[in-house]
């Protein structure tokens, strides 16, 4: 069955089963690989991406429910060996990246909330990626990358 | 110029994780691969009747259903040769592979694992320690005195389900609690703890004219070659392991895991061939922390000075020994820890149990031994109606104490400026006086891992130094940040101008992993050891290019110069190039292990770790406060005082207090597997499993203390392992003075603290 869909701005048509989930079109067809998948379940976070600018778990969502959708993935924050979104860099400036793979799903929650909120308080920041896991960094540099791209005090 | 060491430089392989293009273990993908699934026994023991594989066999894409049958039969283990590829004829453990399904897609070759018919007949279960060493108990491996040790060890005390017993018993300890004016007695549980890496475990195999390849995220690669190659029956040099991008692994990705499976199933098939974990499929199959149950006692005078110990520790192993026989020597190395005891008596054993085999995690045992330790110290204070701080710095170890091993540590008097030091952040008297509240305190001495490692430096003309190493980036930036700041420091570079390299079997010498916080220490040192003869190649041929004598010279700027003659300067580019057809290209090879330590061997048996090197000290305190009505805990401070010898990186160091804290929380007080009487996990999920999110965790404060070492790269010591080691004993601690009731499990539920607060203060 076709599926229609655009992924970081440009329009896509594959193949995808009933079953297939939106991560399975994005990491196994159109291998875009920057989209993690880390539980299957929609527990960990690792493979949020941006549905009409709304993260979601794409593990756990029906490749068909995208039809039509603009997707958004870490690999369309910032163009291909172009400048880095305000929060890539950040996460790189704050040392926010350890093993790095929660980090794609993190980028994708944390630039829904700055769109909707330039200026989070920490605390908001907090409770915004509390369905993305990470296990290496004990999060405070995370938050520390937010208030640094939206130009806030870190608290550091 | 900002000194290459001490100072935070950006990691460079941050910019491809953030863009999505860093390919980790479960990305890598080659032409022509098949995938493949296990098919795991559903049940904690039995014994297999048949296994029918027609109906997969015919599924769509499925190329070959293997089993015990299609391995070599051989046992084999880490240094126990205890674990067979493939069950055959009993299973000891729910998850324990029987048979795998090789197809051309993932999907095709999960759903033809699972239509594999099993049959198995159940057999008794050892669920728990306690139901291992019980008299009668059934053997969980009946043939456990047959079994080999692995090459390079002696054998050691093991009998029944008791896989390792380390016994140590010092002359006296009978009448030292004879003469002791009060005595305590105290019991500690621990559940699992779960390493839960966000990337699961995945392998890719390949095999080629008689050599197989594993393509790995693994944090010590040179074991996978080796306990692969045991597996499969061929020679260690027959495997070539090549390191990707690592999803974090704590611990867990030390030991093999779908590796030998993958390199297996490459030469049945004649493809590569790539496997994953599904996470419940992980999560249960993981080789965890183990758990544990520690009974101490000890004798105190009447003005508190500690005069015997009694520390007997039973850990659980799980099916198969796996790590648990060398982490049994822990024990002997905590019972003391901190405080000076008096005689003192050990036994730790590790027991079979119908189980998933544990493992390594961070601090291994260390964080319940000192859970137990520390909360018990809190008790040896309270008997004797002592401040706890106070208690612990009239018991804390003065310089030259002799360890359990009759290992002498030169500088453990450091522990006392360790615990002044996390005072100045906030005094201990000021903590945990609000209602509800409470304060906890405890240390830890630990270690930093001694196994060899090697580096080669490679001056390229166009003045770049790559570092090869086979040495794991486990996330820590232990290679990106602490390895290359050294190396760059070392020829007077900018750390952006230094790259290293992946691990590779084939093309590194052997590296001893990522564990134990020893890759700054060990690698850095074998860097600097690689240092020395490239500097000398480069003074040689720059002082050719200068005119000037090569004791003239010193190294700045990317470049050699003329010392005290800013004019007179050539890049080390320039002199790289002119090396090129002048003796050839400039590299330059270091390699280091922690050198043999002295210690007694007669004090101990069992004793598979024998010494303790490079250690660190560590102070923790946290204050908490406990919901009453809830019996949720509240972490409202949490500050870390630690000894590093040197620090390379600042911002790596942080990361490395920050997530070790992290996790320590989540230990404490959150996270658990429980084992059901059928041997299998209650939590199978992340959904179950409660993994600490960013609003559980404080901002840790921290101080670090500097003693450089005379061993380690600028004085480096170990410094990314143990700040989770102290964290579920302090937090205990805090629970107990909050609560004033008994705090004796990890993790500590909110029925604990509940529990705890309907006791009366002070009978804890």
């Amino acid at each position: 069955m076709n599926l229609s869909l655009t992924v970081n701005g440009a329009a896509v048509t594959v193949e995808a089963d009933g079953a297939d989930t939106l991560l399975m079109v994005l990491r196994d067809r159109l291998r875009l690989t920057g989209t993690k998948e880390g539980c299957t379940e929609g527990e960990c976070g690792a493979c949020t991406v941006l549905v009409d600018g709304v993260p979601v778990d794409s593990c756990i969502l029906a490749a068909h429910s995208a039809a039509g959708s603009e997707v958004q993935t870490v690999e369309g924050l910032a163009d291909r060996g172009g400048a880095l979104s305000p929060i890539q860099q950040a996460f790189i400036d704050n040392f926010s990246v350890q093993c790095g793979f929660c980090t794609p799903g993190f980028l994708m929650t944390l630039t829904a909330l700055i769109a909707e909120d330039p200026t989070p308080e920490e605390e908001w920041v907090k409770a915004a990626v509390s369905g993305n896991l990470c296990r290496c960094t004990g999060y405070t540099t995370i938050v520390d990358a937010v208030m640094a791209a939206t130009g806030q005090e870190v608290a550091r | 110029m900002t000194t290459a060491v001490g100072n935070s430089f950006i990691r460079p392989d941050a910019e491809p994780k953030v863009r999505g293009e860093a390919v980790y273990g479960v990305d890598f993908e080659i032409g022509g691969t098949l995938h493949a699934a296990l098919v795991r026994s559903n049940v904690a023991s039995g014994r297999i009747r048949s296994i029918d594989s027609d109906a997969a066999s015919a599924m769509p894409g499925v190329r070959l259903v293997a089993t015990a049958a299609d391995a070599p039969k051989i046992l084999s283990g880490l240094a126990l040769n205890d674990q067979p590829l493939f069950a055959s004829e009993v299973v000891r453990f729910e998850g324990e592979p029987i048979a795998a399904v090789v197809a051309d897609t993932l999907v095709q070759a999960r759903a033809a694992a699972a239509a594999v018919v099993v049959d198995i007949d159940p057999l008794p279960v050892v669920a728990t320690v306690d139901d291992g060493v019980a008299d009668g108990a059934p053997l969980v491996h009946e043939d456990w005195a047959s079994y080999q040790v692995a090459p390079g060890h002696p054998d050691w005390p093991r009998y029944g389900n008791v896989c390792s017993e380390v016994v140590v018993d010092e002359a006296g300890v009978d009448e030292a609690f004879a003469a002791a004016d009060v005595i305590v007695e105290d019991e500690f549980r621990a559940d699992r703890q779960y390493q839960a890496y966000l990337e699961p475990k995945s392998a890719t195999g390949m095999w080629e004219s008689g050599r197989y390849t594993v393509h790995a995220s693994h944090q010590y690669h040179w074991s996978i070659r080796n306990r692969t190659s045991a597996a499969l029956g061929v020679k260690p040099s027959d495997v070539r392991v090549i390191g990707h991008y690592m999803g974090g692994g704590f611990g867990a990705k030390l030991d093999v895991g779908l590796e030998p499976y993958a390199a297996l199933l490459a030469r049945l098939t004649g493809f590569p061939v790539k496997m994953i974990n599904e996470r419940s499929e992980d999560m249960i199959t993981c080789n965890s922390r183990d758990g544990g149950v520690i009974r101490v006692r000890s004798g105190l005078s009447k003005d508190g000075k500690i005069v015997a110990r009694e520390y007997l520790v039973d850990m659980d192993a799980g099916a198969y020994a796996g790590d648990t026989v060398y982490l049994t020597s822990i024990p002997v190395y905590v019972a003391d820890g901190p405080y000076a005891t008096g005689p003192t008596r050990v036994r730790a054993r590790a027991v079979y149990t119908n189980t998933t085999p544990t493992g390594a995690f961070r601090g291994v045992s260390g964080t319940y031994l000192y859970f137990a330790l520390e909360r018990h110290t809190d008790n040896l204070a309270n008997a004797v109606g002592m401040d706890r701080r106070a208690f612990r710095l009239r018991n804390v170890l003065e310089d030259g104490h002799e360890m359990l091993n009759g290992q002498v540590l030169d500088d453990s008097g450091l522990l006392k400026e360790v615990f002044e030091a996390v005072d100045e952040l906030a005094p201990w008297e000021t903590l945990g006086k609000g209602p509800n509240q409470g304060v906890g305190i405890a240390a830890t001495v630990w270690l930093t891992n001694p196994l060899p490692g090697s580096a080669t430096l490679r001056l390229e003309p166009d003045g770049t130094l790559i570092v090869v190493t086979g040495a794991a980036e486990i996330g820590t930036g232990a290679v990106v940040l602490g390895v290359r700041q050294i190396a760059a420091q070392e020829l007077g570079m900018d750390p952006a101008n230094v790259t290293t390299t992946m691990p590779d079997t084939d093309v590194q010498g052997f590296d001893g992993g990522a564990q134990g916080s020893r890759t700054t220490h060990i690698v850095g040192r074998a860097v600097t050891e690689a240092a020395v003869g490239m500097r000398e190649r480069v003074f040689q041929q720059a002082a050719k290019l200068l005119g000037a004598a090569p004791d003239e010279l010193e190294l700045r700027d990317d470049g050699v110069g003329v010392s005290g003659d800013p004019g007179r300067r050539v890049t080390l580019g320039e002199v790289a190039g002119a090396a090129m057809f002048d003796g050839g290209p400039i590299t330059s090879s270091g390699s280091y292990g922690t050198p043999a330590i002295k210690y007694d061997p007669d004090r101990a048996t069992g004793l598979l770790f024998s010494t303790f090197p490079t250690p660190t000290y560590h102070v923790h305190v946290a204050e908490v406060e406990v919901d009453p009505d809830t019996g949720g805990v509240t972490v409202l401070r949490y500050l870390v005082a630690q000894e590093v010898g040197k620090t390379i990186s600042p911002a790596g160091l942080m990361g490395q207090i920050q997530g070790g804290v992290a996790q320590g929380l989540g230990y404490a007080l959150w996270e658990t597997i429980q084992i059901g009487d059928d041997g299998k996990y209650r939590q199978r999920t992340l959904e179950s499993y409660r993994l600490p999110i960013a609003l559980d965790v404080p901002r840790v404060e921290v101080v670090v203390l500097e003693h450089p070492v005379d061993t380690g790269p600028y004085g480096a010591k170990g410094a990314a392992e143990p700040p989770i080691v102290p964290v579920a004993a302090v937090i205990g601690n805090a629970i107990a003075d909050a609560t004033g009731g008994p705090i004796t499990r990890i993790p500590i539920t909110p029925e604990d603290v509940l529990d705890a607060l309907k006791h009366e203060k002070g009978t804890r």
